[in-house]
């Protein structure tokens, strides 16, 4: 249908749409008050019916959608055809792309997220002695967190050029071991380290907004307790700083590993040579919309899916041990 | 050592680390905008030239016009706004229902919504743009904006329940006792009440809608429904495969970043607020 206006188009869907949720809402709520229910209960499911309508819609459905794709070749023009494990065989076996880009994706967050938590940390806590402008400087350092990823990988494949920025300041030093510069994203050996810098320069700065509230809010009288006991400062960072942020750290953790696990839009600004900076994300989108291989994009999906959920799980076992929740008694 | 001296190292190396760090967030960005402003010859130089003379203000204007950045801006606006409003919207409705009446399946289906917030989204984006498809909706704003209706961010729905959850129930009492009935007392009492939530949602899910990458590469095919950012990537990919046109490309994003900047250094308290909500309850 020939659209004349794709402006006035879309305004107009999203007017009716937004009027269809509520009306339903409203209906949801005089069906439960007409088979008797609760006045708490049938507002109740009135007010979450967008999320719950959502949740069906565009997470239930595709997830089981795409369970199902990942078993099939589905190119889109013609119906998706069952090929079993065909598309877990080839990944796992065959596919040359598919487990350098697991590596890449896994060692880039085991690495980059631990690494920029303890930079926000020991920033945080810099930050946290009273220092004169907290306010400037930590809005200074939330900065590059505020920039859209495009923008700062663009700038640091600018910056990591062969003549770029870093290659100038580090000159000296190329001088002094006598080594060629670096070729960063050019080179395939150090494309992992330089996107784990390009993170840790992006991402130090919200965590160390979340860290620094939470070191704000541990409760002086503990410590120094602890001084008067005759805790030396190491020991009180340690043995009471620490665990008491320790829920705001276990935060930072799965967060920054649910998100590194998916980077898309960085590696998509930045060439690299043969592929080398593919991570698992863009392989499936690479996979599905420019081969058009549905079927196996979805195989991987759920690959990369399944991987960033036993990583999850791995934090959640190491903290259970270790996060303290205040008011929780601890089974021992 | 005496206390006094020790305490005046530590206030050294604490504004020294300081600074040092400073500097590492600095210098890239002062690097971001010099090259912007550099003419093409002067990219390369050797020692590098902090500040460009004669700073080359064209760039600017030539990167708006090589390619149509002026519809692209239009075009980040329009998703922008139509989806952050649907998302305040529902967002604090939802929130709402959770936060204020009791229902049976109230928990699990907030711990569900909870779990959703760690799902990884790259497994529902093929079906979901499958669906969108069926829809006949690819290559419009559509997916991008009408989704929002649907509350579609569980961080969102989190932090607005725990701010309900902190207003004190008295003054819905009081105007239930007085005949209100649920629609005033959300519209006329809780908003206004939550409007910190509100504003920090909001600068979050501009943010976010603004930044927004994936969805956008993968509904839009035509150029003039870009926003900036599908802009910037096309402009990389076609204009500037050969010899990257650095200049060009910094000018543009330093276009693309100012709006959510200027956004940031005028609403700074609420992108703050915003994450520690999310964090400290966690």
């Amino acid at each position: 249908m020939p659209v004349s206006n794709p402006y006035i188009y879309t305004v107009v869907h999203w007017v009716v749409v937004g009027a269809a949720i509520l009306l339903l809402m409203l209906v949801v709520y005089g069906l439960l008050r007409a088979m008797k229910a609760g006045r708490s209960t049938a507002v109740g499911y009135a007010l979450i019916l967008p999320w719950l309508l959502g949740f069906i819609i565009w997470q239930i459905y595709p997830f089981v959608f795409s369970l199902y794709l990942a078993f099939t070749e589905y190119d889109v023009l013609t119906p998706p055809k069952w090929v079993g494990l065909e598309n877990f065989r080839y990944m796992f076996t065959k596919d040359p792309r598919f487990w350098p880009s697991v590596r890449l994706t896994v060692l880039y967050s085991v690495i980059s997220v631990p690494l920029g938590m303890l930079g926000a940390l020991a920033t945080a806590t810099l930050l946290a002695q009273d220092v004169k402008g907290v306010g400037f400087w930590r809005t200074l350092y939330y900065v590059p967190s505020v920039l859209p990823a495009a923008a700062t990988a663009l700038l640091w494949r600018w910056m990591f050029a062969s003549q770029g920025l870093i290659n100038t300041l580090l000159a000296p030093f190329y001088r002094l071991l006598d080594m060629q510069p670096l070729s960063w994203f050019s080179d395939e050996r150090l494309v992992l380290p330089s996107f784990v810098i390009m993170s840790f320069w992006g991402i130090f700065g919200s965590n160390t907004v979340i860290l620094l509230a939470a070191l704000k809010n541990v409760p002086m009288e503990l410590k120094e307790a602890a001084r008067v006991d005759g805790a030396g400062s190491w020991t009180v960072f340690w043995r009471i700083t620490v665990p008491m942020i320790s829920p705001a750290l276990f935060y930072v953790l799965i967060m920054g590993v649910i998100g590194a696990m998916q980077n898309f839009t960085a590696p998509l600004f930045i060439r690299t040579p043969g592929g080398a900076g593919t991570f698992l994300n863009v392989y499936v989108y690479q996979q599905g919309f420019t081969q058009f291989k549905m079927g196996y994009a979805s195989a991987i999906a759920w690959f990369l899916m399944i991987m960033i959920l036993i990583l999850t799980a791995l934090v959640w076992k190491f903290s259970e041990a270790h996060v303290y929740y205040e008011g929780e008694v601890r089974k021992h | 050592m005496n206390t006094k001296v020790l305490n005046f190292i530590k206030a050294f190396v604490t504004y020294f680390l300081l600074t040092l760090g400073a500097a590492v967030v600095v210098v890239p960005l002062f690097w971001m905008v010099s090259t912007s402003l550099k003419g093409p010859d002067a990219l390369f130089t050797y020692p590098p030239e902090w500040i460009p003379r004669p700073p080359v203000w064209r760039n600017y204007i030539e990167a708006w016009k090589v390619l149509p950045f002026g519809r692209f801006l239009w075009n980040t606006l329009f998703i922008t706004i139509l989806a952050m409003v649907a998302e305040l919207l529902t967002t604090s409705l939802v929130a709402f229902g959770f936060a204020r009446f009791q229902f049976k399946g109230r928990n699990v289906l907030f711990f569900i919504l909870l779990s959703t917030m760690m799902l990884p989204g790259v497994v529902t984006m093929i079906p979901s743009f499958l669906l969108w498809s069926k829809l006949g909706q690819v290559d419009t704003f559509d997916p991008l904006t009408i989704g929002a209706w649907f509350a579609w961010g569980p961080a969102y729905i989190f932090m607005m329940r725990q701010f309900f959850l902190t207003i004190p129930r008295e003054m819905e009492e009081a105007a239930l006792i007085d005949g209100a009935n649920v629609f005033q007392i959300y519209w006329h009492i809780m908003l206004p009440l939550i409007r910190p939530a509100l504003l920090a949602i909001g600068v979050l899910s501009f943010q976010g809608n603004w930044n927004n990458f994936q969805a956008p590469l993968i509904y839009l095919n035509s150029m003039e429904k870009f926003p900036m950012i599908l802009g910037l990537k096309f402009f990389e990919q076609t204009l500037s495969k050969e010899a990257p046109m650095w200049n060009y490309m910094m000018a543009m994003s330093v276009l693309m970043a100012l709006p959510i900047l200027g956004l940031f250094f005028a609403a700074q308290r609420y992108f703050i607020e915003g994450l520690n909500v999310g964090a400290t309850k966690g």
